[in-house]
């Protein structure tokens, strides 16, 4: 049953297939893009700034951000470095992603690059390491499958203006319920989930202490090498170590395609 | 002070500047060097520990950036539920769905 499927699948023109590997992260930006959209007209964003934000910046958080700086009226220099450090975090992705667009064109690498966000990277992440027939342009594409959806709805709520009230902290968990996927699918053994739980410590550590996503950043680049040199030292010291045996999978999908 | 279109389009530019070159530079710098062996595996680890930022920043860090759980128990909840689903079903749009429909109706009840 599972070969029909499979096949089935192959029959599907393509930007259907494009548009089912992005449904997940299409579907939770119409309330969140509807929601950015409202804030940002609320903050004096006409219809053509918010569609040029949401093409050029394509940043939930960062947009958010934008909204409430300008609703306190801060400097715009202010606005851009607390930008810088909140944009930051993308450095990661790229180099995480790195591998899987090794050698592509300059011009598809900053195509690539322009529409990267949180969401669209984890669809491509997990695409890219579980699917090796998964090819850079389908990965193009599908951030602009989500950058269709984000401007959009950025833009019907700019048009709908300040007329409904959204409780924003509710419509957010779209994205952190989508995070928590993410990490779940990826607890593949001991060693991880510990890697895991030491990461969400560092984090609050880290923003509490730097008062900005900095934190973000700084918690993942320790709690990631402390993952790769934990990895490296017990399979060099403890090989038969329980704590890098794989954890059963309930539901039996595919496992990752080792490099 | 109010903001003018013009000001609004400076921003704009420059929010991109800032959100494109950080996004741009690795994957440029790695396009054509070889990416070293300790670097692919120290980068494995990255996405878990991002997202397990993120998830604690959504859900313990206020906007004032205080470690706080302060009326957040339905996204606690919320979590918890979604951990199961998603552990159980492998579903990232069932996990959303479901995890968003959850956070709404303990809104209400919490």
């Amino acid at each position: 049953m599972g070969k029909d499927i499979a096949k089935s699948r192959e029959k599907l023109p393509y930007w259907r297939r494009i548009l089912d590997a992005s449904l997940p992260v299409d579907l939770s930006y119409i309330p969140i893009g509807l929601a950015c959209g409202i804030l940002l007209n609320a903050s004096g964003f006409n219809v053509w700034t918010t569609l040029m934000v949401s093409v050029m910046v394509f940043s939930g958080g960062a947009q958010f951000l934008i909204a409430s700086l300008l609703a306190t009226s801060a400097p715009m220099y202010s606005v851009i470095l607390m930008m810088f450090f909140l944009e930051l975090r993308y450095a990661l992705l790229g180099s995480s992603l790195s591998k899987y667009l090794h050698g592509q064109s300059l011009g598809f690498t900053a195509l690539f690059a322009a529409s990267m966000n949180d969401e669209n990277y984890a669809l491509n992440y997990l695409k890219f390491s579980t699917d090796k027939k998964f090819t850079p342009r389908e990965a193009l594409h599908v951030e602009h499958m989500t950058l269709v959806f984000w401007t959009i709805s950025n833009l019907i709520g700019s048009l709908i203006g300040s007329a409904i009230h959204i409780d924003l902290t509710i419509v957010h968990f779209a994205l952190t319920a989508l995070f928590l996927y993410m990490i779940v699918v990826q607890l593949k053994n001991g060693l991880i989930i510990l890697i895991c739980i030491l990461s969400g410590f560092l984090a609050a550590y880290f923003m509490v202490l730097t008062k900005s996503t900095l934190g973000l950043v700084i918690s993942t680049l320790v709690a990631s090498f402390i993952g790769f040199m934990a990895e490296a030292s017990i399979r060099k010291y403890f090989p038969n170590s329980g704590l890098l045996r794989h954890i059963k999978n309930p539901a039996g999908s595919p496992e990752d395609v080792d490099e | 002070m109010e903001w003018n279109t013009t000001q609004h389009v400076w921003l704009v530019l420059g929010c991109f500047c800032v959100a494109f070159a950080p996004r741009l530079i690795p994957l440029l710098f790695f396009r054509t060097r070889k990416i070293p062996v300790w670097f692919n595996e120290w980068m494995r680890y990255v996405p878990v520990s991002l997202f397990t930022a993120l998830v604690v920043k959504d859900i313990f860090i206020t906007p004032d950036y205080v470690v706080s759980i302060a009326g957040r128990a339905p996204e606690m909840i919320a979590a918890v539920i979604v951990i199961g689903i998603a552990y159980w079903t492998r579903s990232m749009a069932i996990s959303v769905v479901l995890g968003l429909g959850a956070v709404f109706l303990l809104a209400m009840v919490v």
